[in-house]
């Protein structure tokens, strides 16, 4: 369960207090697939930020599992965001000279998993993305787009986490890879139970999520489409 | 994959670029080692210099080198007050006198060049006796200086030419009355030793003597021989060594045989005075000089040898700079590199800060990578240390003392005969100083990109998105 409450985030600008995120207050249940949409600049980056604990609140509270996200200290915030995040970005951000297992395998390092395993789970949701053991042993750069993007999927379920958090995963890809990787991390959310917020401004993806919620002006709404 | 894996990967990420990191670092590094090679082998020299001159005070009559002057010599009362000085080891006096072998002159002829030395029976060390010895050592003359037996005559000829000797030329031979046969320094040597026979009784007034190897073979004599001095006929009792050609043409006998044998009771014409330590060295010759005031000349070895030794500190000191900043380059470079890749990365950084890696984890790899480069560095640089360290520290010290004097007050130091003869070699410790040195490089060099590390804010990544 990740609760929302009274989270606002606010920036000096100049002279002027900015507030990316006002007030927003919002419930999603396990396993949900949420998707966020909103105009460039309308604080949904930031919002993604807020819950997977890159960024200090101005105010409010996240609770994932009943434990509040905002209270924690810098150690906890690292084990929270390797054991219970999963980040997925619209650029991929893969680490350009590690090969595609390498870069699966990177999460499931920082919680202390040997090495025999983590190769081994790496390729196995390497399979499961639909990346042949060829390519796995490929570097980014050798990689297409959708490939990339598959790799970063595989990359954010390493460590079997609660809660994917997707900024514009589709953004870079043409309107099929994009459907495609849509679909495929909607099959794995739902075969794991992994919640899944999704950012996006593509409203025919937005669409096919459980929730739709739309940021505007730093103030979220659910909407019922 | 661990963090040292991936830093070991990243340091070859760009090929180009590293190998630049690491020529110019090498370069560093290995100047590094060249400075150390010559710092180390200079320092050697100087302290083994210092050691062979050792912790010696020298007395003499006040003009009594170099002039033919002195009527205010020593005596053994003045030598009684020497031996209340504190941290005083050891006093040796001495009396020398010049005696002619009988039939021979001393005086060359023509015009003796300014400052040079006289020797006969117009020298102030001199008697005016003469001996049935004769000296084991020719003259040679080449272009207004003859030279022979550790000592050299100057002299003008109109042309510049060659001197030409008077046929029955000949050195006079030191006759040394010492209250320490054993003390080197009385013959101006700083060793010698027994060949045969025994040492003369410092304290016995006979005519016993001891007499070098070399003066033994000119002389046809052995242990037991005799021959004549002073009217008087004198014993070998011992033949020893020494390490100069002035201390193996002189006779040794004791303090008290040699002023009754020239009729200068209680006289002495040199002291040694043997501080306890180096480190009192200075002290017990300031004493020394308060003491003896305006009545003798007092220097210490450490003071003769100072002058010599100047321009090999110089080099030290040249090399101690250069050590330092050369191996401060190879921190600035390695630290500007390591800023360089940290910015360049800051994306990836805080990628990987987003899925969970601590900063510990993050800094832990950029070590590693640091510690690559520097590691291949220090190889460069070692290759470099060990091909030029021994050819740029001879050229160092070559160019430093060409036309230095090692002369001191005139006599030959001993020690300081080969002085700019110097030994640099790159062994085991300078590598392994290398390696120290690029570990030490990578860590200043990873620090400041560590601060930089800590400072990647992960959310930095979704806002560029």
């Amino acid at each position: 369960m990740l609760k929302v409450t009274g989270l606002t985030r606010t920036f000096r600008s100049g002279d002027q207090d900015v507030h990316a995120l006002d007030n927003v207050n919002f419930e999603i249940a396990d396993g949900e697939f949420t998707s966020i949409i909103g105009k460039s600049g309308s604080g949904k980056s930031t919002l993604l930020s807020q819950l997977g604990a890159l960024d200090k609140p101005t105010q409010g509270s996240i609770e994932v599992n009943g434990k509040d996200v905002t209270r924690m200290h810098d150690h906890a915030l690292i084990r929270y965001r390797s054991e219970t995040i999963g980040f997925i970005f619209q650029s991929y951000n893969l680490v350009p000279n590690l090969t595609a297992v390498e870069n699966v395998m990177l999460p499931m390092e920082c919680v202390g998993m040997r090495k025999k395993e983590r190769k081994q789970r790496a390729q196995l949701l390497l399979d499961q993305v639909g990346l042949d053991e060829a390519k796995q042993k490929r570097k980014p750069g050798k990689l297409s787009g959708g490939e990339q993007q598959r790799v970063a999927v595989a990359r954010a379920l390493a460590n079997k986490p609660g809660l994917i958090l997707a900024d514009e995963p589709t953004g870079n890809l043409d309107t099929q890879t994009g459907d495609m990787i849509f679909k495929m991390l909607y099959d794995l959310s739902q075969s794991h139970n992994t919640t899944v917020v999704i950012v996006t401004h593509d409203l025919g993806i937005a669409k096919k999520a459980d929730r739709i919620f739309q940021l505007q002006d730093g103030k979220l709404q659910e909407r019922f489409i | 994959m661990s963090p040292i894996t991936r830093g070991i990967r990243n340091a070859f990420r760009n090929i180009t670029r590293t190998i630049s990191i690491v020529f110019i670092l090498g370069l560093s590094i290995g100047l590094s080692l060249v400075m150390l090679v010559a710092n180390q082998a200079v320092d050697t020299k100087i302290k083994k210099t210092l050691s062979s001159i050792g912790n010696v005070i020298s007395v003499q009559p006040a003009g009594f080198m170099g002039t033919s002057s002195v009527n205010n010599a020593l005596t053994t009362s003045d030598v009684d007050k020497l031996e209340t000085i504190p941290d005083v080891k050891d006093i040796t006096s001495n009396l020398v006198d010049h005696v002619q072998t009988e039939g021979t002159t001393s005086q060359p002829g023509g015009t003796p060049a300014p400052g040079s030395k006289v020797l006969g029976s117009d020298d102030s060390a001199s008697t005016g006796s003469t001996t049935s010895l004769k000296t084991p050592y020719e003259i040679d003359c080449e272009k207004g200086t003859c030279a022979g037996g550790g000592i050299s005559l100057m002299i003008k000829t109109p042309d510049g030419s060659a001197p030409k000797l008077p046929a029955n030329f000949s050195t006079p031979i030191d006759f040394v009355g010492t209250d320490n046969p054993a003390n080197a320094k009385s013959i101006n040597a700083s060793k010698l030793s027994m060949v045969s026979g025994k040492a003369v009784d410092p304290v016995k007034d006979s005519n016993d003597t001891m007499v070098s190897s070399d003066m033994a073979n000119k002389n046809n004599l052995k242990v037991g021989s005799t021959f004549t001095a002073y009217g008087n006929t004198l014993t070998v009792v011992g033949i020893f060594d020494s390490d100069t050609q002035i201390g193996d043409s002189s006779v040794i006998l004791s303090l008290s045989a040699a002023q009754r044998l020239t009729k200068q009771t209680d006289t002495v014409t040199g002291v040694t005075v043997t501080a306890d330590s180096l480190e009192n060295l200075s002290s017990v010759t300031s004493a020394v000089k308060q003491e003896m005031d305006e009545k003798a000349d007092v220097t210490s070895s450490q003071d003769e040898a100072s002058e010599a030794l100047a321009p090999l500190k110089t080099v030290k000191k040249i090399s101690s700079y250069s050590l330092i900043g050369s191996a401060g380059a190879g921190a600035i470079i390695i630290l500007l590199t390591m800023i360089m890749i940290v910015r360049e990365r800051k994306r990836e950084i805080g990628v990987v800060k987003a899925i969970g890696a601590s900063n510990l984890r993050i800094v832990f790899q950029f070590l590693f990578e640091a510690l690559t480069l520097t590691t291949l560095g220090a190889l460069v640089g070692m290759g470099i240390g060990l091909l030029a360290g021994a050819p740029v520290t001879s050229t160092l010290v070559s160019n430093s003392t060409d036309g230095v004097s090692v002369s001191g007050s005139g006599m030959p130091i001993p020690g300081l005969d080969n002085i700019g003869d110097i030994q640099a070699a790159v062994g085991w410790p300078i590598l392994l100083y290398g390696f120290a040195a690029a570990l030490l490089i990578a860590a200043v060099g990873s620090v400041l990109a560590a601060g930089l590390i800590a400072k990647v804010r992960p959310s930095e990544v979704l806002r560029s998105e």
